[in-house]
């Protein structure tokens, strides 16, 4: 080889740079724009009169003095908007499913408190919320079954009669002869576990703009939604509009975590009054719309039970799940990507033969379970990470070296799990010893041990866990749904200026995308990072779109930015050869000049830009290609990110407050383009993920009434709650796809529920109770440590 | 999550706030810092058909020491509490107190009088003026009424004001050097509402705890002061088997509530956990501080 192939080698990459977010100046500085933010002349808000009631037919809407507030200018109920709209169906390839229409306000029933019935249109947010006040809706109360565990029995109340059973899913998992494995297992262990509703409180709330063009006949939805692409799709469908005259557009989006990752009625309802009334209309939620109408998350009840040999290898696994996935079935996830993905995952990274998972889907009358951060994993993780800690327990092992016993090892893979899921090659062993490694572990079991002398009640606790990321068009990211996830687009245009735009189908909400995506561009292309505009949450950008979640973005747009840049790439090159007069394979472009090997001649790329777009003939015709490709990728299968994380607690022995002492997390995300935003992903997450184990819980009484309605009840983790963590990057082998990237932005909330449970129950251990629900709050161990006193006295959750 | 329409009053005199808030036949409000007024009006919870708004009323903005007593006016903020020197110096456990209340940005703006209005059985301030033996000055047309603390707070987020009446100070016991204290607040998170707290003082004189009192927030429809418990501590010199018998003396006397975050038993059971710890604490202050407070 050449020195000069050494000097390119050398040549400062940007992947892999703790680049700072590009986006971050306009955010905080306040010049980023969301929806709200928007104010088209003209424009009309609405407010929602929602439902207090679970279950009950709509018998009489009176609107009394409505009309008289000033600035009021419609109000509307799902009758007026039968014509208008057609209702978005979730609908699935899945037997035994059924998938409950979404139409923008309740038609003759309500089915969950803060369902919206009645929409008010008016010149002002106050004036529409002022109209509410004179708006009674006479119900006729119906049966309904709250908890799942009712909810799921043959002659429940039915929520949706169409359906003619509230269990809308069943799916079964199995592998082998799972009840042979029992019979023949030396330890059995099982539990109860039961993670309970949560939200993704986002910090921007739900909102949505639609605009009507009468002059192109036109509809531009704002929206704050992480699926834009998705939304135009279904949107077509309902209003009846092809993708030429209806645009969905996702500027500055504060957070999602999956909460904005469906489509909702607000959505529709915005779209169908700007083409109705003919002018803007906005709708933004408050914080009590998005704690009781935003898609809420978990809420599985999973009896589970796990047999090991005497030497401590796992054999066998058998898990029934009951979902409560609320009200209706989400678009376009439907209601079993929650639910299913319990069962799928619950095997987890480890070596298992013999297993059976079944899951019920059942409808309940609250607001319907959707995406959240980690998807069925926190929850399949918490349970499954809980049994191989007890097993270890039973077995006399210490927990670390029972993982290390069960973890897939590098020479398995790929390795195909008991629920058929395939785990490429992927550091499962490396992150387990990366994590214990990072804290001491021999040591920081004597540092508990030494505390547990002083009468403190210290606890150690682990979770191994795998996800599947960046998933191509193998599989669907939720099993049997009608949209394609598995494809990304990447437009690259230079323009006779010589600048970049990259457009791109997904759409960035915090994930800093923006600069990682201009980062692969920079290393592919060899431009400047300043001379690249990334764009993206925009339907009118590439022709399908879907958006980002399912750590997905790095991966597919990852790619798909690699395929157009050498395609681009090619074109400046073979434009840069002709004016240059140099052979095309002397030439390369760094910083955004070409430079040639055999020459000291350069020219910059806003040279060539300009020479190809600008100087009519400088290049001739036949030859001219404008500098511009569009390139879509699709990994087929997806890649499995892999991580261990590993905690301290502490449990106050009268408070039972839990305070978490240390904290680290070792993963293996493929190679990684930004360390920064990815040590930002870990750090969020987790914290999520601690919110989740000890904090977090949306309430339903039994009335069906949310009893959590503000943040003061729906508590989040604030800075007091997170700890230090440490973060250990394990780049083992990279996938084979073609940035060598996993999706890494959900993992935390996926490994830190599994892991605080864990580590609270050791520090609880010498009290012979576990924790089978989460969060673990100081009322629930009071609980436990009264039952175990005095078992007569036990309430289950 | 948008107000009902009202009028908005800045006053520049007491007298133009009291007369304003008598023309508004008790659908007026004032306001100060606004920090629980405002989430309450945003959700409609509360309709006034007039703000009047006394942070332009000049003189209320201070602490300031009468004889033994520290007197707060009616725009202190939390923040101003909680820095100032007269309130470290003279009750340090107020001082103390502050630490919970809320976050900084609440701080900022909330006001201590405020917080007594609003009467939230689980906040720091109602419970610390209780302890103190406040005295909360009442104001309205009518002229100036002086009601004691343990008058004041008759259920949860009600008081024994008139609705033509608004507070423009309220005056605190200082305490003596040598007193010792104990502040134990449990809370879900750091700054949340308690879920049980104690506060509590006394000094010792001759071996035994003297002028003992003892105060309880988060268990009741209002703050509490336990007298039963004052009783129980005063005269003895703080034991295990002290502590044990406070405890058990609790459980008898309270009658807290079930929410989301804590059942009644777990209430009952925290509220010995923290009366034990509390009274250790002032115990212990008061030793050191008999020997010299200032040391």
């Amino acid at each position: 080889m050449s020195l000069h192939d050494h000097s390119v080698e050398l040549r400062p990459k940007l992947v892999g740079k703790r680049v700072k977010r590009t986006e971050d100046p306009r955010l905080l500085a306040g010049v980023g724009q969301y929806v709200d933010d928007m104010a088209p002349a003209g424009m009309m808000h609405v407010a929602l009169l929602r439902s207090d009631q679970p279950h009950a037919r709509i018998l009489n809407i009176d609107v009394g003095e409505a009309f008289s507030v000033p600035g009021v200018i419609a109000i509307y109920d799902a009758t007026d908007l039968e014509n208008e709209v057609r209702p978005a169906i979730p609908t699935s390839r899945m037997p035994d499913y059924y998938a409950t229409p979404i139409w923008p306000l309740a038609r003759h029933k309500v089915r969950y408190v803060g369902e919206p019935v009645v929409a008010v249109v008016a010149e002002s947010r106050y004036a529409a919320e002022d109209a509410l006040e004179h708006i009674t809706i006479d119900y006729e109360p119906l049966p309904f079954a709250i908890r799942q565990v009712d909810a799921v029995k043959d002659d429940a109340p039915l929520l949706h009669e169409e359906a003619g059973t509230n269990t809308i899913i069943r799916r079964e998992f199995k592998r082998g002869d799972v009840d042979a494995a029992f019979e023949s297992a030396a330890v059995t262990v099982k539990g109860r576990f039961r993670m309970t509703r949560k939200t993704a409180v986002a910090m921007e709330n739900r909102s949505y703009l639609a605009e009507w063009d009468a002059r192109k006949q036109a509809l531009t939805l704002y929206t704050s939604s992480n699926i834009p692409g998705v939304i135009r799709d279904v949107l077509s469908g309902c209003l009846d509009l092809p993708g030429t005259r209806l645009r969905v557009v996702a500027p500055d989006v504060g957070g999602s975590f999956g909460g904005k990752g469906s489509l909702y009625g607000e959505e529709i309802l915005v779209c169908a009054l700007a083409r109705k009334l003919k002018r803007p209309v906005k709708f933004v939620s408050d914080r009590l719309e998005d704690l009781s109408a935003t898609s809420q998350a978990f809420d599985e009840l999973i009896e589970a039970e796990l047999a090991v040999t005497e030497d401590g290898m796992l054999i066998g696994l058998r898990a029934d799940v009951i979902g409560d996935v609320g009200a209706y079935s989400i678009y376009p996830w439907t209601a079993a990507l929650e639910t299913v993905q319990v069962v799928s995952f619950l095997p987890g990274p480890y070596r298992m033969e013999h297993y059976r998972g079944r899951i019920r889907g059942v409808l309940t009358p609250k607001p319907p379970t959707g995406p959240y951060r980690g998807v069925g994993r926190p929850s399949s993780t918490f349970a499954m990470e809980r049994l191989i800690e007890m097993a270890a327990r039973k077995l006399g092992m210490d927990p670390v070296a029972f993982r290390r016993k069960n973890l897939v090892n590098a020479d398995e893979f790929p390795y195909r799990t008991a629920s058929g899921i395939i785990w490429d090659k992927s550091a499962f062993q490396e992150c387990l010893a990366g994590a214990c490694a990072h804290v001491n572990y021999p040591n920081l079991l004597l540092e508990r041990d030494e505390a547990r002398r002083d009468g403190r009640w210290v606890g150690i606790g682990l979770a191994s866990y795998a996800e599947l990321t960046g998933i191509g068009s193998r599989i669907s990211v939720a099993p049997g749904m009608p949209i394609n996830t598995g494809t990304e687009t990447a437009k690259i245009e230079i323009d006779a200026t010589g600048a970049i735009t990259a457009a791109f189908g997904i759409a960035s909400h915090g994930q800093g995308l923006e600069t990682t995506l201009a980062q692969v561009i920079v290393d592919e292309l060899g431009c400047k990072l300043e001379d690249i505009e990334v764009k993206h949450g925009d339907s009118a950008l590439v022709p399908m779109s879907s958006g980002t979640y399912a750590s997905r973005s790095a991966v597919l747009g990852g790619g798909a930015a690699t395929l157009a840049a050498r395609v681009v790439k090619g074109k400046v090159l073979r434009a840069a050869a002709y004016l240059m007069e140099q052979s095309i394979d002397d030439l390369d472009m760094h910083d955004g000049i070409v430079t040639s090997r055999n020459s000291n001649c350069t020219m910059t790329l806003k040279e060539i830009a300009s020479a190809v777009y600008s100087q009519m003939g400088r290049i001739p015709r036949d030859q001219r290609e404008d500098l511009a490709a569009s390139e879509t990728y699709d990994p087929y299968l997806g890649t499995a990110c892999s991580s261990t994380h590993l905690a301290m607690v502490e449990v106050d022995p009268e408070t039972y407050g839990v305070k978490v002492l240390r904290y680290v997390v070792a993963e293996d995300c493929g190679k990684i383009i930004n360390p920064m935003i990815v040590d930002g992903q870990v750090q969020g997450a987790v914290a999520q993920g601690i919110g989740a184990a000890l904090l977090e819980e949306i309430v339903h009484d039994d009335q069906g009434q949310t009893v959590a309605a503000s943040l003061a009840d729906y508590l989040v983790p604030v800075a007091t709650n997170v700890p230090d963590i440490g973060i250990v990057h394990i780049e083992a082998d990279l996938p084979n796809n073609v940035g060598g990237f996993r999706g890494m932005g959900e993992g935390g909330t996926i490994g830190a529920p599994a892991t605080i449970a864990n580590a609270v129950s050791d520090a609880l251990s010498h009290l012979s109770v576990s924790v089978e629900t989460l969060p673990v709050t100081p009322e629930r161990i009071f609980r436990m440590l009264q039952a175990r006193r005095d078992p007569a006295a036990a309430v289950t959750d | 999550m948008k107000p009902a329409p009202f009028e908005y009053l800045a006053a520049t005199s007491a007298a133009e706030a009291a007369e304003a808030l008598a023309a508004a036949n008790g659908d007026g409000k004032i306001i100060a810092g606004g920090q629980s007024l405002m989430p309450m009006i945003n959700f409609r919870l509360v309709k006034p058909t007039i703000l009047i708004d006394i942070n332009r009323i000049a003189g209320l903005d201070r602490i300031e020491k009468h004889g033994e007593r520290l007197r707060i006016g009616a725009t202190v903020r939390h923040r101003m509490t909680a820095t100032d020197a007269l309130v470290h110096r003279h009750i340090p456990i107020l001082h103390d107190a502050m630490h919970h209340v809320a976050h900084l940005t609440v701080r900022n703006r909330g006001t201590f009088c405020g917080s007594v209005c609003h009467a939230d059985p689980a906040a720091e301030m109602p419970m610390m003026t209780l302890l103190l033996d406040g005295t909360i000055a009442a104001l309205s047309i009518r002229g100036e009424r002086q009601i004691a603390a343990s008058e004041f707070f008759v259920g949860s987020l009600m008081t024994s004001l008139e609705p033509d009446e608004f507070v423009t100070w309220i005056d605190i016991d200082t305490l003596p050097p040598e007193t010792g204290w104990g502040f134990e607040e449990f809370s879900r998170r750091h700054g949340d509402f308690a879920l049980a707290c104690v506060a509590t003082t006394m000094r010792i004189v001759d071996g035994v705890a003297c002028d003992v009192r003892f105060g309880m927030m988060g268990v009741g429809e209002t703050p509490l002061r336990l007298p039963d418990i004052e009783t129980l501590v005063e005269g003895q010199a703080i034991s295990e088997r002290l502590l044990q018998d406070v405890s058990e003396a609790l459980k008898g006397l309270l009658q807290p509530n079930t929410d989301i975050h804590a059942s009644a038993d777990y209430r009952r059971h925290l509220a010995g956990v923290l009366a034990r710890r509390a009274l250790r604490d002032a115990w212990k202050r008061a030793t050191f501080r008999k020997d010299g407070p200032d040391a």
